[in-house]
């Protein structure tokens, strides 16, 4: 699987355009799915998969092929979505309870027909706790955990894309899990 | 084994990073613990929920790969020159000196329209006008460079005299060990120019 993306790489790099379009087909939705979970918002995740792609695009002739493919554009899609993340003044979530009224939420406050796709999905009260949950996670934990669960990543691959030491991935896989269950205590 | 060391354990297990010794530690402490048993309970939960949680993502777009692809930039003609250019630093750089010296050198042709004398010595010389006069008896000792300028040489000059955009006139007496230039073209000047970078090569073609 791996090789294959090289050689698209090898390729891209000398030009082959096709080639490039070959590997946004293979990684545009995992990347989507990645910066989703991290941003919360479809449109910042997509403009950070089309910046991802830029800057893979540009650095080919510094992808190093003795690394995995997917551990390079991981590393690039996270470290766009973090770079987001640290740069978001503190702002006011949707689904932030408001403080003078009870019950009354951000969704509430806009019409039905804007919200999003995912947001229609998450059809259950659990689905919404989930996303909740790991949206309020701090940025150091969310990356770890978003790689881990959502993207299905080993700890040494997570370390990989991450560029820390597997012992600090573990510590904070261990923190973020202990996190996500007090938030979902409710639940479990 | 405490609570608090069960816990780290319990992530151990989580993580697939365990020893089969320690497992049977920590099922034995939980046997007898409900707070743990309670705790990792949660703590499964917990996984299962975030990987059941994993494949609610409607996919993306075709458009985002339109627009992904319209953004990257094409492949130039240009590319060719700059692959050249990376490829021998040492000529392109060698290249853009030479550059650098004739665009230096003819601006400065162009630009002298004064009379300028240059020597070593020049205690004997008189000037008058467009005119420098090596009067008879005087001797300049070293070279002597005019620009646009008449050189009239009644004495002695130990070197080389060497007028640009001017004329030499030596009268009978006049004695000059060196060789006598006249430069009137923007290419011998170059020439001269570079040829005096480098000292005992100083005639012109």
């Amino acid at each position: 699987m791996d090789t294959l993306e090289k050689r698209l790489a090898m390729l891209a790099r000398k030009g082959d355009t096709s080639a490039f379009a070959e590997i946004v087909e293979l990684y545009k939705d995992k990347i989507f799915h990645l910066a989703y979970r991290m941003l919360s918002n479809r449109h910042e995740a997509e403009d950070v998969v089309q910046d991802t792609f830029l800057r893979v695009y540009r650095n080919l002739d510094r992808y190093d092929e003795n690394q995995k493919f997917s551990t390079w554009i991981y590393r690039i899609g996270t470290n766009l979505c973090i770079d987001r993340l640290r740069k978001r003044k503190p702002s006011y979530s949707l689904d932030a309870e408001m403080n003078d009224q009870e019950g009354v939420d951000g969704y509430s406050m806009i019409p039905s027909d804007d919200r999003t796709p995912e947001t229609y999905l998450l059809v259950s009260e659990t689905q919404r706790m989930i996303h909740e949950a790991i949206d309020s996670l701090p940025a150091k934990y969310k990356s770890v955990m978003v790689l881990r669960y959502l993207q299905d990543m080993s700890l040494q691959e997570i370390s990989d894309v991450l560029n820390m030491p597997v012992t600090t991935i573990k510590t904070r896989v261990h923190r973020g899990r202990e996190f996500l269950r007090k938030k979902l205590e409710r639940k479990i | 084994m405490d609570c608090k060391q069960a816990v780290s354990l319990m992530h151990n297990l989580l993580d697939d990073d365990l020893e089969r010794s320690c497992a049977l530690d920590l099922k034995e402490h939980m046997l007898a613990c409900p707070a743990c048993r309670e705790r990792f309970r949660q703590l499964e939960e917990t996984e299962q929920l975030l990987y059941g949680f994993n494949h609610r993502l409607q996919p993306t777009t075709d458009e985002l790969t339109e627009r992904i692809m319209s953004v990257i930039p094409k492949p130039k003609k240009q590319s060719a020159m700059f692959k050249w250019v990376r490829r021998h630093p040492a000529i392109t750089v060698a290249a853009v000196f030479v550059l650098v010296m004739m665009t230096s050198a003819l601006s400065m042709w162009n630009a002298d329209k004064q009379l300028l004398v240059k020597g070593q010595q020049l205690d004997g010389v008189v000037i008058q006008d467009n005119k420098v006069i090596v009067p008879n008896g005087k001797v300049v000792k070293g070279d002597l460079t005019i620009h646009n300028g008449l050189a009239e040489v009644y004495g002695e000059v130990e070197g080389n005299v060497t007028v640009v955009d001017g004329k030499v006139y030596q009268a009978s007496t006049a004695h000059i060990t060196g060789s006598v230039q006249q430069i009137d073209e923007a290419m011998s000047w170059i020439w001269y120019q570079i040829s005096s970078l480098f000292p005992g090569n100083a005639t012109a073609p």
